[in-house]
């Protein structure tokens, strides 16, 4: 069965994994260096880690025993996509409404 | 914190008219979506329109009328979500009309938005989104940080 798409939003939804895309904006850094930054366990910073990385907010570099973690733009062209939605949904109802106003105003002075 | 949407039109028309066309449900479906609207306060209604799944929401937007002062504003709730009665947008929707020019502006309001998802579609909704997307979104995410942790 396919697996569904990580909702981004989902993703950004738990503090701590909003503080891991913090850090790594700072600086890549391996999963190691950022579980030192947290109270959890290193398992629990992994799974935090594998939802922003299936949500596209970050790739994984292993590098020899290490695994290297980067900021991605994927994660965030996904909320872009939603919002720029968002966006044009308003933009597109006025013009709507806009024309049907001018179209009834026509009608209206054409029956008189 | 709180982001709103906000987008001024205006209508070369008498504000009379345009108010017929945001509270007749028959008008409503026309331009806007299916829907059971009254222009009552307390009245609850919905709008419909086509799910878009992937971004979580079933095509539903549940409302109630909040306030009603004919010709000059509307208000309503505006919830959606991906279904089964899941609710992950709470806004509040604002029509004011004002007499302009022999014609009105129409200021359309979506605010209040709640939940970090929220709050981030309200704040990249602003202009000048389109460039420095990570940039802003950072500086954007380390601000709602602080004032989360500063509750």
């Amino acid at each position: 069965m396919k697996q569904p798409a990580a909702d981004p939003f989902q993703a950004i939804s738990d503090p701590n994994r909003r503080q891991i895309l913090l850090l790594l904006a700072k600086e890549s850094q391996t999963i190691n260096a950022l579980a030192e930054n947290f109270d959890m366990s290193r398992p629990a910073v992994s799974k935090h880690i594998k939802i922003l990385f299936n949500a596209g907010f970050i790739a994984i570099n292993d590098n020899g025993r290490e695994r290297h973690c980067t900021l991605k733009q994927d994660g965030f062209h996904a909320l872009q996509e939603w919002i720029d939605y968002f966006d044009k949904f308003w933009h597109t109802k006025l013009k709507k409404l806009e024309s049907l106003l001018n179209q009834t105003a026509k009608t209206k002075k054409h029956n008189r | 914190m709180q982001r709103d949407i906000i987008q001024n039109w205006f209508l070369p028309h008498p504000p009379e008219m345009v108010w017929q066309f945001l509270t007749d449900t028959e008008l409503l479906k026309h331009w806007f979506m299916e829907n059971n609207f009254k222009p009552v306060i307390g009245h609850q209604f919905t709008f419909h329109s086509k799910p878009k799944i992937k971004m979580g929401f079933d095509g539903n937007i549940y409302c109630e009328v909040l306030e009603v002062i004919p010709e000059k504003r509307l208000t309503f709730t505006w919830k959606g979500g991906p279904g089964n009665g899941k609710i992950t947008l709470e806004s509040v929707v604002t029509w004011t009309l004002t007499p302009q020019d022999n014609g009105t502006m129409l200021l359309l309001e979506h605010t209040g938005f709640k939940g970090v998802k929220n709050y981030i579609i309200s704040m990249v909704l602003d202009k000048g989104w389109r460039t420095g997307v990570k940039k802003r979104f950072m500086a954007s995410f380390q601000q709602y940080e602080y004032e989360t942790t500063r509750r």
